[in-house]
């Protein structure tokens, strides 16, 4: 496999009967690339992943590997290698059986693939374990074991359905790590699905953000949580607090906003046309914000200010995530820094007023949209796969 | 610890101890009065008391009799239940797999099938004999018994493989088609080593169903009896202990065929959890 591992999306749409899984989707993943896909179940993420890999086919559109079309291709001619969510390692071999089933199904002899097998186990620091049964390792070592088995057939792409998530905290943090290292030792095209935001900006060069079939945005990782476009992004990436408002004023390269219930928001323009009168939604940083003590419940009283009163207060170790009711904007987070929180803490019924300055706000595209989806909502495939086994 | 337990047990623990023990008394005192029988001596009879112990009635079941035929019937029924099995586990497999895909009539089908397990065993044997006589084939025990065998065993093969389907993780499928595997390669080094304890559950099935079916036989079977309607036959005309060495030879048999079903079972389990000491060729 001397051709790249460079993916092209061209126009793919997935349908299962009525429901479509995947609109319409543009997408090019350089080779070499970590690229996360992430959104909440049910967004497509991983109907793209298997239509990459040949176990879904697509409805509409093309899939290019290296350049090549691989549409219609099954899933061993197209140099892709898949690790799947429950890992799948076959239960009636040993994890070496295991690990040669490739080299046994190219028909390369049992003494050569063994050797080659063991290797690979060495590889991921199972040599010790070629003889177990897969029931017989932990959740760490059974991912290891799917890992090797995936690599052994020397893949262009390496695709991961939600690698980790069947792993607890410490062991999955160990592991993103590994994966990290291993995608740069290897140099191929690593496609890694999941539904958690920090796995898919602490591990990816590209993060594709989706929801209902369509990606929201796709980017570096600093650029999708920094710098989300749409308000379905940044409220999904969870730094950001998403306000709105009607353009009432352009100048200097800056608008204000006039929101609903009559705050005043400045924000630069960033080179859009914005019109008088615009309705038009914008985020900040929820770690640029800074609290102050107010004496009494009442309005902010001044420009990117807001006033209302903590709801809740989070420690988390580096920062505070304080939870605050304002009329208006339900779910305001600001993230303070523990030493400037310590400094003046502030406790569940104070009144507060939250400020910011005008470049921490930046405009967001597009309507309001859809607000995320909560975690646990059956998606489009699980139901098809539901009912496929009916 | 255990004293201060059973200081508390409530009444109905009494009460259903007491109705489990007349329930194993039900179940195994007659069968135990039969076993013992059989070891009746020469010259006891159908009877308790014992009269003196021998094997004389086992000797005389493998005797050509003019009451019956024991050896050629029962060596008919291993033959059939044999056959049966086969066609049970193949034929099961096949539809399990079949009916994974949701074919068009696949539902038809599924309550054809399982209709035939709800059906008088009496009414299937006598359509089969009256059709067979119809077609002016003649009915045997390898032929139309056969059949009405199926009928009933088929049904619960494929109950089982339900069953044992609606556990099969499909990512083992894709995930060794993604490791290159063919149809074919899937099948025998995936698919089917995975699914082995539930097809030798289906064989235990078919097995057992088909060596003691009665009334599905009865009038299907032909000119050559099976062991079931060759002991009904002999329960109006023999009057000697040897009736009831048939019982406990027949009672073996089952037994063995259980022990070594689910003895097989056992074994594949536990070498799918246990260190295996020689890496093995998984599947083969």
């Amino acid at each position: 496999m001397a051709q790249t591992g460079e993916i092209q999306l061209e126009r793919v749409t997935k349908r299962f009967g009525p429901m479509v899984a995947v609109r319409d989707i543009e997408l090019v993943i350089p080779h070499g690339c970590y690229c996360c896909l992430l959104g909440p179940s049910g967004c497509g993420k991983t109907t793209i992943l298997r239509m990459i890999a040949g176990h879904e086919e697509p409805s509409a559109g093309r899939v290019r590997i290296g350049g090549e079309d691989v549409t219609g291709l099954a899933p061993v001619g197209r140099g892709t290698a898949m690790m799947f969510q429950s890992y799948a390692l076959f239960p009636h071999m040993s994890v070496l059986d295991n690990v040669a089933y490739n080299l046994r199904m190219r028909g390369v002899g049992k003494a050569a693939r063994r050797e080659q097998a063991q290797a690979m186990l060495a590889r991921v620091h199972l040599e010790a374990f070629a003889d177990r049964m897969p029931a017989q390792l932990s959740g760490g070592q059974q991912q290891r074991v799917a890992l090797a088995r995936a690599l052994i057939t020397n893949p262009r792409v390496l695709l991961l359905d939600e690698p980790l998530s069947a792993l607890d905290e410490f062991l999955r943090l160990q592991m993103r790590g590994e994966l990290r290292r291993l995608q740069r030792e290897l140099g191929i095209t690593f496609i890694h699905v999941t539904h958690t935001q920090l796995e898919a900006i602490a591990l990816a060069d590209l993060v594709v953000v989706m929801d209902q079939g369509r990606i929201e945005q796709a980017g570096s990782a600093q650029a999708i949580y920094s710098e989300p476009q749409t308000a379905y992004v940044a409220r999904f990436m969870g730094g950001q607090n998403v306000l709105s408002g009607k353009v009432t004023t352009v100048a200097e390269g800056e608008a204000i906003l006039l929101s609903e219930p009559g705050d005043r928001f400045a924000l630069p323009v960033q080179g859009r046309a914005l019109p008088v009168g615009t309705p038009v939604h914008c985020a900040v940083r929820r770690d640029r914000i800074q609290l102050e003590r107010l004496p009494g419940p009442g309005r902010a009283g001044q420009i990117n200010a807001l006033a209302g009163t903590v709801h809740a207060i989070e420690y988390q170790g580096s920062y505070v995530k304080v939870t605050l009711d304002v009329p208006g904007w339900p779910d305001f987070v600001a993230n303070v820094a523990d030493d400037r929180f310590f400094a003046a803490p502030v406790d569940i019924g104070d009144a507060v007023r939250a400020r910011w300055s005008a470049n921490d706000a930046h405009l967001l595209e597009g309507d309001l949209g859809r607000a995320p989806k909560a975690a646990g909502t059956i998606g489009l495939y699980d139901q098809e796969l539901g009912l496929a086994q009916a | 610890m255990a004293e201060m337990r059973s200081g508390r047990r409530p009444w109905t623990f009494y009460a259903l101890a007491a109705f489990f023990t007349l329930f194993v008394l039900f179940l195994y005192g007659p069968m135990s009065a039969i076993y013992i029988l059989s070891f009746q001596g020469p010259n006891g009879g159908l009877t308790f008391p014992l009269n003196g112990v021998s094997l004389k009635w086992f000797y005389a079941l493998f005797q050509q009799q003019r009451t019956g035929d024991i050896a050629g019937s029962f060596a008919r029924s291993i033959a059939l239940a044999l056959i049966v099995l086969i066609l049970t586990v193949v034929i099961s497999v096949m539809a399990g797999l079949a009916f994974r895909r949701r074919f068009l009539g696949a539902g038809v089908i599924f309550y054809m099938a399982i209709a035939s397990l709800i059906m008088p065993g009496l009414l299937v044997s006598l359509g089969i004999g009256l059709m067979f006589q119809f077609l002016g084939i003649g009915t045997n025990w390898y032929t139309s018994a056969l059949g009405a065998h199926l009928t009933w065993t088929l049904p619960f093969g494929l109950l089982i493989m339900f069953a044992v389907f609606s556990r099969f993780n499909r990512a083992y499928e894709e995930a060794a088609r993604d490791l290159g595997a063919s149809d074919w390669a899937i099948l025998w080094t995936i698919v089917l080593p995975i699914l082995l304890p539930g097809m030798i559950a289906v064989a235990l099935f078919g097995f057992t169903l088909s060596y003691d079916e009665f009334p599905r036989t009865s009038i299907a079977v032909g000119p050559s009896n099976t062991l079931p309607l060759e002991i009904w036959n002999m329960t109006t005309n023999v009057t000697s202990p040897a009736l009831y060495a048939i019982g406990t030879v027949t009672t073996a048999v089952s037994f063995l065929v259980i022990a070594l079903a689910l003895g097989s079972i056992a074994l594949i389990q536990r070498r799918r959890t246990r260190r295996v000491l020689q890496t093995s060729e998984g599947g083969r």
